[in-house]
């Protein structure tokens, strides 16, 4: 901490919190905070650990506006305090880009002769160059949209920015620019982020706070300390720090048994044998509304094959895997498993031979409890014992163990998405698409996903995967088509020819601790 | 409301939206109280006008706008017609059992669906939301929490849209539809649980963000990014309704199109 003592900004002594509910257990034991004026203060903690909570409580908008069970020896919040939250869509009242800023300088009151000036020069600080300020907020991108939110935030005149993981849902591009509008405004203010992906920003901070899961303050201090020397937490909490990945390949051990019996005896009824390709795709072209929004000329996908699929927001990448699917309408030939076109008319056919997972997992499920969704997959003349046996094999193989009787939507991220891919895949298929898989994942989550599906491509499964994540395109994938123009092709040179991890540890993070501690110390 | 297709705007957009809805409300009342259906034939042409010459959008697409009102037109008239009571009888077969009476009460019925779904298409298309609800509370004191509340959930409209149709492919996908009452009930649900849990979480973030540009804690004294006063638009408006209404009256009483003067 600081050795000139500085004024302080926001502040929590002994907080106690929980959720509402009778058997919520407590968020905060006896927490003690101090945030100091001009400090930038990054919150890291694993999933579930009250970080965002505690934002809202040193910002003041809990417990006086949101009313949660809260006790506090001493609570100091900052005069005027502004959010940026994490989600593009659910910050805007208004349908207007000037409106939207126009409500938060109404609220303060300002007269109404001042508004339009001060809309602009919200937008100008923000970073938000626009032809006309009157533009509709549905028609800008979700980096453009963040962006308007922190000069939505600007106009309340904020002496402390807290940020709630405000890049957690956008690509890259996005990302930086958030993070640049962000740090040409925050010089001479408070500012207090929780936030996952946090390379970009790890060297603005004056202070890292590592939370435990249990709500608890594990450490405090600049971030090269916290970055140095708490490696060991970080990987088992599953947090993302700089050099996260490079930890990752130092911990890959030789493997000895990989098990692989479960997928390939539920894969037995699929495809033909392995050579053949799983998809070809001569002309293809998928459309939106009447108009071409993605080629291919010439493309094959084999068993075996992890092909990563990039391109800017809106080049056409989800089109793909939709009109693969079916689902969009599509030109020229396709292949799926030697089926052509023609007898794929409707998405019930694709599906039985393509897998494809949504973004939002939520959406693909339909049932009340994990086995039933599972079950629900299973194709209708598999009867009796046969079918619970093959529901409790996808639940051993997608480490869903033990959670069937849990609502879907009573699941972590990650299990709700590993839920979706196995409820996909029950029918065998061999192919399986997934439209950005580890978005809004954390460390611990995101290498488990990979290493599910690493595991499925052993056992000659072919994974097309949107990803906007360059690190998991050169780490994970054996190939990579990039859309440009709306032209899909093949990147050569980028992947290595082998596949990258032949040898890799089943386990998720927690078995990565011993090594990587070694790691740290090398 | 205002859908957002490019469209023109005619002096009907700058009419004051609270007035309209005033103007538009007290000439339901009217309709309401009509019932002479050669009174109604006029006032439901005298809205009509509007919609046709003033809304600022093309006849085609006012067409396919105004074709559930058009489908209500010809259901509810029919409707009574054939099933109405009556005593003088003109045809009759099976169920089905058309008396004058019917058929002036189904003609006069269906008129008047006719003129209220003019007046409100025409209400929806010249107003903006955020003008209806700015106007509301400037002219008609509405608290400011129920206004930006309803704007908010507009907002939310399209992203639930959106919505639906990810989840109805992902529905496909999953194959399996099933069939019956039992299989509607089953799609319902399907459809609506996932759509209500992601409303209910944006409705709550959204909540939390309007509160962080201090919605409810800010100053008290509210200003205002648009300003909504009465202006030459207005009277305009009123005087068409007003004219039109009584010219319906006095054509109605004195050149009948249709012999009866009341279907009651």
């Amino acid at each position: 901490m600081s050795a000139i003592p500085r004024p302080v900004a926001a502040m929590a002594s002994r907080l106690r919190l929980k959720y509402p509910g009778d058997e919520a257990p407590l968020l905060f034991r006896d927490l003690d905070v101090t945030i100091h004026q001009g400090e930038k203060v990054l919150l890291l903690g694993p999933s579930g650990c009250g970080k965002s909570t505690l934002l809202q409580v040193l910002g003041g908008l809990m417990p006086s506006i949101v009313p949660i069970p809260l006790k506090a020896e001493q609570l100091v919040v900052p005069e005027r305090s502004g959010y940026v939250f994490q989600d593009p869509d659910a910050q805007f009242c208004m349908p207007y880009a000037d409106e939207e800023i126009a409500f938060a300088l109404e609220n303060r009151g300002v007269p109404r002769e001042e508004i339009p000036g001060l809309i602009s020069r919200c937008l100008d600080e923000a970073g938000l160059q626009l032809d006309n300020a009157h533009t509709a907020i549905a028609t800008m991108s979700q980096g453009m949209k963040q962006r308007l939110a922190v000069a939505s935030m600007l106009a309340v005149e904020p002496d402390t920015l807290l940020l709630d993981e405000p890049t957690a849902l956008l690509d890259e591009e996005g990302t930086t620019q958030v993070w640049d509008a962000l740090r040409n405004i925050w010089s001479r203010r408070t500012v207090i982020i929780v936030e996952h992906k946090i390379e970009l920003i790890a060297r603005d901070m004056d202070r890292v706070l590592l939370f435990a899961p249990d709500g608890s303050i594990e450490a405090d201090g600049p971030p090269e300390q916290i970055f140095r020397d708490c490696r060991s937490q970080l990987q088992q909490y599953g947090i993302w720090y700089p050099g996260f990945w490079d930890d990752y390949a130092q911990g890959k051990k030789p493997l000895g048994s990989f098990a692989s019996a479960g997928h390939a005896a539920a894969a037995s009824n699929a495809c033909a044998a392995p050579p053949a390709p799983l998809l070809e795709l001569d002309g293809f072209a998928g459309l939106r509304g009447r108009q071409i929004k993605v080629r291919a000329e010439r493309l094959r996908v084999f068993p075996g094959d992890w092909i990563a699929l990039t391109g800017a927001n809106g080049a056409g990448k989800s089109t793909l895997l939709l009109a693969i699917m079916r689902l969009v309408r599509s030109e020229g030939k396709l292949h799926l498993c030697g089926v052509p076109e023609r007898r794929l008319r409707k998405p019930r056919q694709a599906a039985e031979h393509a897998a494809y997972c949504f973004q939002n997992p939520e959406f693909q499920l339909v049932t009340d409890s994990v086995s039933a969704e599972l079950d629900y997959s299973l194709p209708e003349t598999l009867q009796g014992s046969e079918r619970t046996g093959r529901v409790q094999q996808l639940m051993d193989h997608f480490s869903l163990n033990g959670l069937g009787l849990r609502h879907p939507y009573q699941l972590s991220m990650g299990q709700k998405r590993r839920l979706s891919v196995a409820s996909a895949m029950a029918r065998g298929q061999r192919l399986l698409l997934l439209d950005e898989p580890t978005f809004g994942l954390d460390a611990a989550g995101t290498v488990s996903m990979m290493e599910q599906l690493e595991e499925l491509r052993r056992d000659g499964c072919a994974i097309l995967m949107i990803t906007h994540d360059p690190e998991l395109v050169s780490r994970f994938a054996t190939r990579h088509w990039r859309i440009v123009d709306g032209e899909v092709r093949e990147e050569h040179g980028q992947a290595p020819a082998e596949a990258p991890f032949q040898a890799f540890p089943t386990q998720s993070i927690p078995e990565l601790v011993p090594l990587a501690k070694g790691a740290a110390t090398r | 409301m205002n859908l957002t297709f490019p469209h023109q705007e005619t002096w009907l957009h700058r009419v004051n939206p609270a007035h309209k809805l005033i103007v538009s409300a007290l000439l339901f009342l009217v309709v309401l109280l009509t019932h002479n259906p050669n009174v109604m034939i006029t006032l439901t042409i005298a809205a009509l006008l509007p919609l046709l010459f003033f809304s600022g959008h093309p006849p085609l697409r006012l067409l396919l706008y105004a074709s559930p009102f058009l489908l209500l037109f010809v259901s509810s008239a029919t409707g009574m017609m054939m099933f109405g009571t009556g005593e003088t009888l003109w045809f009759q077969y099976g169920f089905i059992r058309i008396t004058e009476e019917s058929f002036y009460r189904g003609l006069h019925l269906g008129f008047r669906s006719l003129q209220v779904a003019a007046v409100g298409l025409t209400f929806a298309l010249t107003t903006r939301p955020v003008a209806l609800f700015y106007s509301l509370m400037q002219q008609l004191r509405l608290p400011p929490r129920y206004a930006y509340s309803f704007l908010a959930a507009f907002n939310m409209l399209p992203l639930l849209a959106e919505e639906f149709v990810t989840l109805r492919q992902a529905l496909q996908i999953r194959g399996r539809r099933p069939r019956g009452i039992r299989g509607w009930y089953e799609r319902l649900r399907m459809y609506a649980i996932p759509l209500l849990a992601q409303c209910i979480r944006r409705a709550h973030r959204t909540a939390a963000a309007m509160e962080a540009k201090r919605f409810s804690s800010g100053s008290g004294q509210r200003t205002y990014f648009y300003q909504y006063s009465l202006s030459a638009a207005d009277a305009w408006y009123a005087i068409y309704i007003l004219l039109s209404s009584l010219l319906a009256w006095q054509l109605g009483q004195l050149w009948s199109l249709i012999p009866v003067s009341d279907v009651r």
